[in-house]
């Protein structure tokens, strides 16, 4: 979830200030809640433990998008794998890519970001394969337009051309496809004036308030705001950014090297939780009584601050695809990285050798 | 002009300080007030000068006050209160302020009291480059500088070392005799007392009461010579005051 | 027994040993300088031969680099400049306003029972939770900058001020009325003054306050600034940018404790 892989420290409270938005309808300081679900998930849950079985830590963010660990996790399919997983919860995406390089943390998922890019080029993690995607089918990210900009013709991508726009952070995924918007219409993306506005609901505010005319966003917090009609939706993603690779599961090199078999079971418990997710979640093939189970488990970590009731709703709106058996769109990591390379914002030179290991999962 | 106090008494909350007591402060004469620690001596002078109210009776004034008296009645007091930050000469110039002089008039003052006190050498400095006596010579200054008709001493030599109040008072008296300025002079010294004042009002422990009035019509510049006389006017002094000393002494502070 | 001449050492004669001394730290600038250096060098010479991993600590030699580019492309009086600028106007601001509400604090009855109360508990609240609602109230042009750092300056200076106000002498305040000064004159000549000393340590705090902040306050939309610099440095684990850009406010931090410094040594010389 491309989300939190930007932003700063705020990116967890974010989500959960945004369930917020739904029930108030407004923006909500919701710095408190946060700190408890932290707290309660940081040690996370070990199940069905073989004595002889392997440690191994993995982070996750409070987000939807993390849910396959979850469910692998309480389905006990890292355990299967002969695992003993940890379940780490971070409140940002920035401190467990580092977590992964020191190696405090051996599996995550994040966005390719010039960070995620610049740790790789030195030499301490490497994207192993794919995660959220754009799909046809599933709903998927949108770019917003603020109503006065709407108002006054922003109505196309072609109107983003000497607009504003918000970023989180430069060199985030936001920044990426604002320019991939501009390539679908036409013009240079230096046409746009970018504000880096650091977390989520500063973005949500400048938004609303008119002071940046657009963003995009994942559904389940776009849909809160064209329901509550503060903003206008101009474009889908996935129509100008085709089988967008929005996250991806990285690890660090040193797993790679000396417990490759390690890594290849967490991602073959792993790819049983994302199929578990995705008939949960997206395809809903499951039974009710299963997905109500699996909602609960999720709750857990997500929305843990409300009650399930009503983070039912939140947990199962807007649920993007994860990609089956975890595949990675190399095509689409590969333009990420020249957009990065291209406007100086990973070190130089950086390479797909050096940020992708592709041994591990079917590419597509 | 006269300064008279009319059956003044106070009291902070239920401790009863000052009791009835009736002074006049005539032109040109240094009326002394002793009397044991705490006995409301501080209190009085305060009263006495309109920074606190009595609870019980009131200050009057007789008479006009001299023509060209800024501030009629002045105080000086035991800490010196000098700004610190303010040179000799700003520290005068402090009081000369707010009553639109002008630069010359002003100037003139200034020139005139540091010359009076001897000062005119210091008048750049700073007060903590000055000594005690020193300070309290500029405190002296500033308040000749606004005219007073009454100055108001409280214990201004109390925090002087002894050398230095001994020089002190010989300035205090060859000051009275060349302006015979009237003042209401507080303290705790005895030897002061009889050295400065005209008249010695012996003040009872707490509540204060004017135990005993002591005259003393010895002229002032012949005190530093006959020193024997004062000895024993001064013994007498203490054997009034004994008592209520002593008995001062015993009793728990409260009420301030 | 009337020899008190020191006879040369004899049986039971020794000096008193000398117990005194010590308990005084002194500075050494070129001690200090030296420490310093020599901690680069360590640093440097630690990640040069890999026991510092480049993950953990860009080499100094890397920072200096990071500072050269910056220089090179004029980019650091670009950021320097919008930073300066903010960090001025909203510490200017927050300090008058805070030297302004601290003296009503500190001299009326019911500026004190209204706003100390307020001020303690507005106080303790983390101006960075609040940017998203300051986006709202001052956009993300200039005005939240500079309401960022003002709000973060303008408490402390405040509680500076009316504390330094209640610790002024009272005696000079009854000198000043004894000789018939108007409320104007004692309020500027005796309590302003009287004040300044800890107004002025007030001031080196917020000031310190002020660096902190400039990194939130750039926080919101900011393209330039030296704050916006580390943040996108951050965020693109670019760490040798991350630690030229501190150690640019870490001497923005030393330059500005000098000036006060060397204010109060102006404005306070009449200290003993």
């Amino acid at each position: 979830m491309r989300a939190t892989a930007t932003g700063g420290s705020n990116m967890a409270l974010t989500r959960r200030q945004l369930g917020a938005n739904v029930v108030a309808g407004g923006v909500v300081a919701g710095g408190v809640v946060a700190g408890g679900v932290a707290a309660g998930a940081a040690f996370g849950i070990v199940r069905n433990a073989r004595a002889a079985s392997e440690p191994v830590k993995i982070g996750i963010l409070p987000l939807v998008s993390h849910a396959p660990t979850i469910i692998a996790q309480a389905q006990g399919y890292f355990a299967a794998q002969g695992l003993a997983a940890r379940l780490v919860t971070f409140q940002a995406a920035e401190p467990m890519a580092v977590g992964i390089a020191s190696g405090d943390i051996d599996f995550g998922v994040t966005a390719i970001t010039g960070g995620l890019v610049s740790l790789a080029d030195k030499g301490a993690v490497k994207v192993i394969g794919g995660s959220l995607a754009e799909a046809k089918g599933v709903e998927g990210q949108k770019v917003l337009a603020s109503n006065a900009a709407y108002a006054k013709g922003l109505t196309s991508l072609a109107g983003l051309k000497g607009r504003s726009y918000a970023v989180t952070t430069a060199g985030s995924s936001f920044e990426y496809v604002a320019y991939k918007a501009a390539q679908k219409a036409g013009f240079p993306a230096s046409e746009i004036v970018f504000r880096p506005l650091q977390t989520i609901p500063a973005c949500i505010a400048a938004l609303k308030t008119g002071q940046v005319d657009a963003w995009d966003m994942l559904p389940s917090v776009t849909d809160p705001l064209l329901k509550a009609k503060v903003a206008h939706a101009i474009a889908a993603v996935r129509d100008f950014i085709p089988g967008y690779q929005v996250t991806a599961v990285f690890t660090s090199t040193a797993n790679i090297n000396k417990r490759k078999e390690v890594v290849q079971r967490f991602l073959a418990g792993f790819a049983r939780g994302i199929d578990d997710y995705d008939a949960a979640l997206v395809a809903k093939t499951m039974a009710p009584k299963q997905i109500d189970a699996i909602v609960a488990e999720i709750h857990k970590y997500v929305f843990s601050a409300m009650p399930l009731d009503k983070a039912r709703a939140h947990i199962t709106h807007g649920v993007m695809r994860v990609n089956a058996g975890a595949a990675l769109n190399v095509a689409s990591v590969a333009d990420q990285l020249q957009w990065l390379n291209a406007n100086k914002l990973v070190p130089a030179g950086s390479t797909m050798q050096r940020l992708v290991d592709t041994s591990f999962v079917k590419t597509i | 002009m006269r300064l008279l106090a009319d059956r003044l008494g106070h009291r902070y909350g239920t401790t009863e300080v000052l009791r009835d007591i009736r002074i006049a402060i005539g032109e040109g004469e240094i009326v002394c007030i002793v009397g044991p620690s705490g006995c409301g001596k501080s209190t009085f002078l305060r009263m006495l000068g309109g920074l606190e109210q009595a609870s019980t009776g009131q200050v009057l004034l007789e008479g006009e006050p001299p023509a060209g008296s800024l501030n009629p009645i002045t105080y000086i007091f035991q800490d010196f209160a000098l700004l610190p930050w303010r040179s000799v000469e700003g520290n005068i110039r402090l009081v000369l302020e707010d009553h639109r002089l002008g630069a010359a008039a002003m100037r003139r003052i200034v020139d005139d009291v540091l010359e009076r006190t001897r000062l005119a050498e210091f008048r750049a400095a700073l007060p903590r480059q000055l000594s005690g006596g020193m300070k309290q010579r500029v405190a002296i200054a500033r308040a000749l500088a606004v005219r007073p008709a009454v100055m108001l001493m409280d214990e201004p030599l109390s925090a002087l070392d002894s050398q230095t109040r001994e020089l002190l008072m010989d300035d205090l008296v060859e000051l009275w005799t060349r302006e015979r300025f009237s003042a209401c002079y507080v303290t705790h010294n005895l030897a002061e007392a009889v050295r400065l004042g005209h008249r010695v009002h012996v003040l009872s422990r707490r509540p204060g009461r004017i135990r005993e009035t002591v005259e003393i019509d010895m002229p002032l510049a012949e005190r530093a010579e006959r020193a024997a006389e004062l000895e024993a006017m001064q013994r007498h002094i203490w054997l009034i005051m004994r008592e209520e000393a002593r008995a001062a002494d015993r009793e728990l502070a409260d009420a301030r | 027994m009337h020899d008190d001449a020191p006879r040369a050492a004899g049986a039971g004669v020794r000096p008193v040993p000398f117990r005194g001394g010590g308990f005084r730290p002194q500075t050494n600038t070129y001690v200090s300088l030296a420490v310093f250096a020599g901690l680069i060098l360590l640093w440097e010479g630690g990640s040069r031969a890999g026991l510092i991993s480049p993950i953990a600590l860009p080499a100094p030699s890397q920072v200096i680099v990071a500072l050269a580019d910056l220089v090179r492309t004029g980019m650091l009086w670009k950021n320097l400049s919008v930073s300066l600028m903010r960090l001025g106007v909203g510490w200017v601001l927050g300090s008058i306003l805070g030297i302004v509400v601290g003296l009503l604090i500190g001299l009326f009855t019911i500026a004190r029972a209204a706003l100390l109360q307020l001020t303690s508990a507005l106080f303790a609240v983390p101006k960075i939770a609040l940017l998203p609602l300051f986006i709202v109230w001052f956009g993300i042009g200039e005005s939240s900058k500079i309401a960022t750092i003002l709000f973060g300056t303008f408490f402390p200076t405040v509680i500076a001020t009316y504390s330094g106000v209640d610790n002024v002498d009272r005696n000079l305040i009854r000198m000043a009325q004894s000789f018939g000064l108007s409320w104007g004159s004692i309020v500027r000549k005796i309590i302003l003054p009287g004040a300044l000393p800890a107004i002025l340590s007030g001031l080196r705090i917020s000031s310190a306050i002020a660096i902190v902040l400039l990194v939130a306050a750039e926080m919101i939309g900011a393209q330039f600034g030296i704050g916006a610099y580390i943040l996108q440095a951050g965020s693109l684990f670019a760490i040798d940018q991350l630690i030229a850009g501190v150690t640019i406010l870490a001497v923005l931090g030393l330059f500005i404790s000098w000036a006060i410094g060397r204010a109060e040594r102006h404005f306070l010389d009449w200290r003993s």
